[in-house]
């Protein structure tokens, strides 16, 4: 159900008659809440605004569609940090109906970038009609800080994609080199060389995945700044924290020994894999909403 | 928005006649007038084109300070007004969205970020060109990159319309390879793109190879030029040139030991005859010593190799270049660094061929050896003109220049683009500039890209600059547009500058 749809029939006093005659007014308020804060998670750009123009392009570097409309911004609710955007500034939407809108129509506008030059251009993800509920209102960062901060969505992604989310703490980190091949390993010496280092790191609770024996496991990251790893979690000892893990399918070895026993290797490569506790409640809600 | 911040340059003896005329401008005002018409009627020729130098951060980024470094650029030749640039430059608002690219549609005056090409995020090696084969105004762009989201897989991929929202089109994919570098060359019959890639797949060690499409990218053939016996591999940097003729050079450091810490490589030089068509492409050229493909240019060149802050916060370890001049295939000059003196951490050298590849100046070209350099970009223009664009490491800068000379550096013309504190701002990732940057020449211009400290002072650009993203340049400092402020960080800057005659 598009949430614009909702809340124009709730305002409308007849239909919200009707819905709260059939006892769905709450449901439908609640569903378009559940809507709005789902948008808002997965949306990059939200703000609410003014329709100022039809099938126009607010700077030239946006291809003009029919699905091209300029809105006006009233007040920024969520952006990225590097996108500059302020109150008055004139936004390319392409709408994913235009015929939705007409010029002068207030809304709220769940977005993702689209072009960034003189001026912003987004796609429509949703739309809410009608001036922003406060409610809605998320803080927005400042400039330099949480440039790499991950949505809900994306954190989300990053666990489904994991064998194992754990919390626990390196107890030790140490390098590791491939080990050669009957054929002799070949020589392959790039700018992207990962640096290899292994961390064992020692379970104090799983929050997706089986028991992993021993209680200890060995993730293997490049320790490498080399900008293809930049973003790969670097692990240090008697670090704690929340860790998604995956086999390792990266590194060509996927097992190590661990004292005087053959383990599984896991890797922890993507940006976000390695989390503070702080975010462990935050971790478990969403795997629970999952 | 107040993002755009010009230099602009008038003689001490200007500003005071233009608080003069101002002063009488009431009186004067009409035979002012019909003078200025006069003369702009009679006698006054167009204006040379100036030394242009860009920021390309847009203005609607202004709050980024993101490490934007290795810089690549790409003309359509056929719709100049046309350019697509790259750096390491994340999607602006999601982790897992296209990685994008910076597009012009005004001769560079201008850039926007297009997230089209198909790697997330942020590519981890990405070079370009747009051959004009096919008639799209705004393509085609042909892009080898390497997607490094799980692993480091090469894509090679194409764009038909650059300033579309659709994804480029890989055509081409594998693992194991390193450092892809497009060039380009728009024919009747289709694209033939030439991608220079460092090939750990091909056998025995020598992984010197260029990728080869006659069909715009359709099919590829990845061929090895490396003849001789390697230390294990080849040096990452494989650099294609293309002349206009069909001719197809290639330079690539040819390993033969290696201790973890020097390379002792060849410098060597492949050709092809009939655009890499053949049966044995890139076999036409063969060194005296061994009658192998490849005419060595310096043999055991002595290569440091630091994957690690070296030269200020750079590392160092494979930058080459190779231009052939558009019209006379047969000259063809190489450029590249090695450890140099002592006290010296890389040493630029240039030196140049004027019968299709098969002797070399034994020395380099005069004012060509540059100490504690790097990232050296060669093009030739249509009227022989060689540009020669470094990165230098001096007194604690990090200077651009762009050396351009009509008699193999005899002479020669030196500007200084930007001379910017080395020491700052802090490395976020390698390369801290780029592996490299790039310079392409088109008629009168040369046009290309380096990386920057891009603290907004005049005082770095020497011939000026303009900023698209919000800058103070009396107070020295960035902001997000709203005033917030924003750190210093690198950024890409495009530059033109004129053809000396």
């Amino acid at each position: 159900m598009k949430i614009s749809s909702v809340l124009i029939q709730s305002s409308l006093g007849g239909a919200g008659l009707l819905l709260a005659l059939c006892g769905c007014a709450n449901a439908a308020r609640s569903q378009a809440t559940d809507n709005q804060a789902a948008l808002m998670g997965k949306a990059s750009i939200v703000f609410s605004g003014t329709v100022s123009q039809l099938a126009a392009t607010s700077f030239a570097d946006v291809p003009k569609s029919a699905q091209t409309i300029v809105v006006r911004v009233d007040a920024i609710l969520k952006k990225p940090p590097a996108v500059s955007l302020k109150k008055g500034d004139s936004v390319t939407v392409e709408a994913k109906d235009a015929s939705a809108f007409q010029e002068g129509a207030q809304a709220t506008f769940y977005t993702e970038g689209w072009i960034f030059g003189s001026g912003v251009a987004v796609k429509e993800l949703g739309h809410v009609l009608g001036e922003a509920a406060p409610a809605a209102v998320a803080g927005v960062s400042a400039p330099g800080q949480g440039q790499d901060h991950l949505t809900d969505q994306e954190l989300k992604d990053r666990m489904n994609a994991s064998d194992f989310i754990v919390v626990g703490r390196v107890t030790d980190v140490r390098k590791w080199k491939a080990p050669k091949t009957k054929s002799g390993s070949p020589l392959r010496v790039t700018e992207h060389d990962p640096d290899w280092h292994e961390a064992v790191v020692e379970i104090q609770s799983v929050l997706k995945g089986g028991q992993v024996k021993g209680n200890k496991v060995v993730v293997r990251f490049p320790n490498h700044d080399d900008v293809a790893w930049a973003r790969s979690p670097k692990f240090t000892k008697n670090e704690r924290g929340i860790f998604c893990l995956s086999h390792d399918t990266a590194t060509g070895a996927p097992m190590t020994k661990l004292g005087s026993k053959d383990v599984n290797v896991y890797t922890c490569l993507g940006h976000g894999d390695a989390l503070p506790l702080s975010e462990e409640a935050h971790v478990r809600a969403l795997l629970k909403n999952h | 928005m107040n993002a755009v911040a010009t230099r602009l340059r008038f003689p001490g003896f200007a500003v005071f006649a233009a608080l003069f005329a101002l002063l009488l401008s009431p009186l004067l005002a009409p035979s002012l007038k019909r003078a200025a018409g006069f003369l702009l009627a009679r006698g006054q020729a167009p204006a040379p084109p100036s030394i242009k130098v860009v920021d390309l951060v847009p203005a609607s980024l202004s709050g980024e300070s993101n490490q934007d470094s290795e810089p690549f650029l790409a003309i359509q030749k056929d719709n100049p007004q046309v350019m697509v640039a790259s750096a390491f430059t994340p999607n602006p608002f999601s982790l897992t969205g296209n990685a994008p690219v910076y597009v012009s549609q005004d001769g560079g005056a201008s850039w926007a970020l297009n997230a089209i090409t198909p790697v997330e995020r942020m590519t981890c090696d990405i070079t370009h060109a747009m051959a004009t084969g096919e008639s799209h105004p705004r393509g085609d762009l042909h892009a080898g990159m390497l997607d490094c989201s799980s692993g480091v897989t090469l894509d090679e991929s194409e764009s038909n319309d650059v300033a579309s929202t659709a994804t480029m089109n890989v055509q081409s994919t594998r693992g194991n390879v390193d450092q892809p570098f497009v060039r380009a060359l728009g024919v009747s019959s289709g694209d033939r793109i030439y991608v220079g890639v460092n090939d750990f797949n091909q056998t025995s060690g020598r992984t010197a190879t260029i990728d080869v499409s006659v069909d715009g990218g359709a099919t590829y053939k990845s061929i090895p030029i490396e003849r001789r016996k390697t230390a294990g591999q080849d040096g990452p940097s494989v650099r294609p040139a293309v002349g206009n003729d069909g001719t197809v050079y290639a330079a690539f450091f040819g390993w033969r030991k290696f201790d973890g810490q020097t390379a002792t490589s060849d410098v060597v030089v492949v050709r092809d005859d009939a655009a890499a068509t053949g049966a044995n492409p890139f076999q036409a050229l063969t060194d005296p010593s061994d009658k192998q493909p490849g005419r060595v240019v310096v043999k055991n060149a002595s290569i440091p190799w630091s994957n690690a802050p070296t030269l200020g916060q750079e590392r160092i370890g494979s930058t080459l270049s190779i231009a052939v001049d558009p019209n006379n295939s047969s000259i063809v000059y190489v450029a590249w660094a090695d450890k140099g003196s002592r006290g010296d951490i890389y040493t630029l050298h240039v030196r140049n061929s004027t019968d299709r590849g098969v002797t070399w100046s034994k020395v380099d070209l005069p004012g060509t050896t540059i100490h504690n350099a790097t990232n050296v970009a060669l093009a030739i223009a249509s009227n022989g003109v060689v540009g020669f664009l470094y990165q230098q490491l001096n007194g604690g800068r990090w200077v651009t220049h762009l050396v351009q000379s009509h008699d193999a550096f005899t002479s020669a013309q030196d500007r200084v683009l930007a001379t910017v504190p080395a020491d700052q701002p802090a490395e976020q990732f390698l390369p801290y500039l780029g592996d490299y940057d790039y310079l392409l020449s088109l008629g009168n211009e040369f046009r290309g890209v380096f990386c920057a400290n891009n603290k907004p002072d005049f005082a770095d650009f020497p011939q000026g600059v303009t900023f698209q993203r919000a800058a103070d340049f009396r107070a020295k400092t960035l902001n997000d547009g709203a005033g917030n402020p924003v750190p210093i960080s690198i950024d890409p800057f495009y530059f033109s500058v004129p053809v000396i005659p």
